[in-house]
């Protein structure tokens, strides 16, 4: 399990609206508010895009929005920086594919 | 002013090294190597590499990367860290669409 | 464009506490930062903070963060998040991007406390998904509530990788190793210890020659480095790890400064801007605080802050002189003090062989994270006597000195000397409270009674884990450097709202255990 439920300082870990969210149109559910990146680690999920020159796989690496590694097609747009993303109700969230959404085969 | 020859004589030509392959500019995916091999056709600053090669050009803009370019820069060089001039700053920093950029809410022209 | 008093950059802790001196003298400060929260990185610590005191010493980072946030509140600081500034321009005039729109804003005054960014290193199979920086790490345990993996492999022994180690462990993931090319451990001794008593090996003048895997981490390759920093050939280790954490350090992000023109100086902790005492930089009126201007402690970013918010509040004109450097001096003091010991900021990268107090520093706590046996005698915080008594393994100056008010039978002594080592006194009425345990940061004090049954005594230590073990539950009492030393029975579980979530666990051991077990591990 990849959710911390219990923390010996922080302590429960409040309960948070569930939202349905797609990945590369498979159905997939976080909670609401959280960066998606958060959500898609939850998930299992370790590949955001694979970049434009060598087609190698990249996920999170900053998480603070400095590194831009994270980037992923986000209801379309792509460059999207997933780690301070907030995920809401029905986001389409897809690998991305050099530095487009087009090229996103 | 910098005589580009003589430091050029100095350090002596470019040798491959083992870790050329690796990358140091994650964005814009631009090696040691390149990086290595850039100095010796003259690129002695941040400013001069990014526009040779790109590194610390692409999304983050150089977040990641300015320090170990410089570093890299600096061994081959043969001088301190402290040394090589260091990237100009520029707006903006954070990744900004130009459809964004194109509407600052700023004096028009 | 919209105009302000006083334009603060970041909502750090020494953004904040500018923002807070500055209001409190009538300025009305606006604080600008990139994120959803404010308070900086101060949320992602959730261990007991260093110092005395008036440096909320013995507080959480995030209680401490927690409290800036209510004090930046009552002082009416507008903290507008969300807000990426994107360029500082001549005439004090700020860009920034609030959601798809970009505003131009002026100040009187700016101040910019923009911190720090990681540094990073490459190796092959850097750029894989499942390496990740100390911060990231931090970030998705502790703010995110998820784990950034399960087995995991820390590169860097510096504060930041001793203490994100620990938090690892607290949030249940598994760490493999501590690996540092320097040949010794850089961060605090104390936060050394306790990762090394939970069985973590550390791994000195060695590096990362690979990550493994194909679309993420897999495996790691970690080598010895010889003098000339390359690896030697024939050390190559294996771990199957499912993340790698890179914590080698942190840059000043000063380029908000540089692009002003602010006359900029290119040290090795970094390029940071060139400012005089109170924070003022080269160009009159923008001021700096806090990492970016060189890396320290968020202690001291808060204290930097509210230097400079009094030394705008001086330069706008809502304090006068006399009253700038009267409030100003109660807080160089106070910044004074952090600056003391062996890891103050003149001591950097130097080799300390003794203490201040002469005593030789251990050589097996930079070598291996832990003290031997042998060694731990020699510390004036640890003796031996009949009944119960606190065994303080504190052996490098650093500003600290909570244990000190902790006591209230005046066991303990440090003096004026915030960095001096703890004594324990002769005399001393120990009734066992267990308050000094709970109160060390570095968690570095234990209470020790021998013969509390025939041949047996007791170890208190602090615990920060979960499952927490119950009064009866048998396992194994771990030493210093994380072996087996003896088996151990649970005799005692504490926790109190006072000791803030380090419980006191009390174990059973033979008498000529008591100085060698220093941790539990319950049988599975």
């Amino acid at each position: 399990m990849k959710r911390i439920k219990n923390h010996p300082i922080l302590g429960e870990t409040p309960e948070r609206k569930i939202v349905h969210f797609t990945f590369d149109g498979k159905d997939m559910t976080g909670y609401e508010g959280e960066p998606i990146a958060a959500a898609l680690k939850a998930a299992g999920v370790m590949v955001h895009r694979y970049t434009a020159k060598r087609h190698e796989p990249r996920g999170i690496f900053c998480a603070i929005g400095r590194c831009t590694d994270c980037v992923m097609i986000v209801n379309g747009k792509p460059n999207i920086r997933t780690c301070i993303t907030p995920l809401e109700e029905g986001t389409d969230v897809k690998t991305q594919y050099g530095v487009s959404a087009e090229r996103n085969e | 002013m910098t005589d580009i020859q003589e430091v050029l004589n100095k350090i002596g030509p470019y040798e491959p090294a083992a870790d050329d392959h690796l990358l140091v500019c994650r964005c814009e995916e631009v090696t040691k190597g390149e990086i290595r091999k850039a100095v010796h056709e003259g690129m002695f600053t941040i400013e001069e590499l990014r526009r040779y090669l790109r590194c610390g050009m692409g999304l983050c803009q150089g977040q990641t990367c300015g320090k170990l370019v410089k570093g890299i820069v600096a061994r081959e060089l043969g001088v301190p860290v402290t040394e090589v001039t260091p990237a100009t700053s520029r707006a903006p920093m954070r990744p900004t669409e130009m459809e964004i950029a194109g509407n600052d809410g700023g004096k028009k022209a | 464009m919209e105009r302000y008093d006083m334009i603060v950059i970041g909502a750090g802790p020494a953004g904040l506490s500018a923002a807070i001196e500055a209001a409190k003298c009538g300025i009305k400060p606006i604080v600008f930062d990139e994120n959803a929260r404010p308070g900086g990185q101060l949320f992602k610590q959730i261990h007991k903070f260093f110092g005395s005191k008036e440096h909320k010493a013995k507080m959480r980072g995030f209680n401490i963060g927690k409290e800036l946030l209510e004090e930046a509140e009552k002082a009416g600081v507008k903290v507008e998040l969300g807000a990426t500034v994107t360029g500082l321009f001549d005439g004090k005039e700020v860009t920034v991007r609030i959601g798809d729109t970009i505003k131009h804003v002026q100040g009187d005054s700016i101040l910019v406390a923009t911190g720090a960014s990681e540094n990073m290193v490459n190796f092959d199979g850097w750029t894989l998904p499942g390496v990740i920086g100390a911060g990231a790490a931090q970030t998705m345990m502790n703010l995110h509530h998820v784990k950034p993996g399960e087995r995991i492999l820390m590169l860097g022994t510096g504060n930041v990788g001793l203490v994100v180690s620990y938090q690892l462990m607290q949030a249940g993931c598994e760490v493999v190793a501590l690996v540092d090319a320097a040949p010794r451990v850089g961060g605090y001794g104390v936060h050394a210890s306790k990762v090394a008593r939970c069985g973590v090996p550390f791994y000195l003048s060695h590096t990362i020659v690979r990550a493994e895997g194909d679309d993420h981490v897999t495996g790691v390759v970690i080598g010895e480095v010889g003098p000339d920093w390359k690896v030697k050939p024939g050390t190559e280790k294996h771990f199957d790890v499912d993340t790698i954490c890179l914590a080698v350090g942190l840059s000043p992000m000063a380029q908000l400064l540089s692009m002003a023109g602010c006359q900029m100086n290119d040290t090795k902790g970094g390029y940071v801007p060139v400012i005089d005492e109170d924070g003022m930089t080269s160009i009159d009126g923008i001021f700096s605080a806090g990492d970016v201007t060189g890396i320290e402690e968020a202690s001291s970013a808060m204290i930097e802050g509210r230097i400079s918010g009094l030394a705008v509040a001086n330069y706008l004109g809502y304090i006068d002189e006399d009253e700038k450097q009267k409030r100003i001096g109660e807080q160089e003091k106070a910044l004074d003090a952090l600056r003391q010991g062996m890891f103050a900021p003149q001591n950097r990268g130097k080799k300390i062989e003794k203490t201040e107090e002469g005593i030789p520093v251990s050589e097996n706590l930079l070598d291996k994270g832990y003290i031997a046996d042998d060694e731990i005698a020699r510390y004036p915080g640890v003796t031996r006597k009949k009944g119960i008594h606190p065994v303080i393994e504190c052996t490098q100056n650093i500003p600290c000195n909570p244990c000190q008010d902790a006591c209230k039978f005046g066991c303990i002594s440090i003096g004026d000397n915030i960095t001096s080592l703890p004594v324990v006194t002769e005399d001393s009425q120990c009734t066992g409270c267990g308050m000094c345990v709970a109160s060390c940061s570095g968690q570095a004090i234990f209470l020790v009674e021998e013969d509390v049954e025939p041949g047996y005594g007791e170890v208190t230590m602090p615990y920060e884990f979960l499952p927490l073990p119950k009064k009866g539950d048998k396992g194994v009492a771990l030493g210093r450097d994380g072996k087996v030393v003896c088996d151990a029975e649970v005799t005692k579980i504490r926790s109190a709202k006072a000791f803030d979530h380090t419980n006191l666990l009390t174990i059973k051991v033979p008498n000529d255990m008591l100085m060698k077990a220093r941790f539990f591990k319950s049988q599975e």
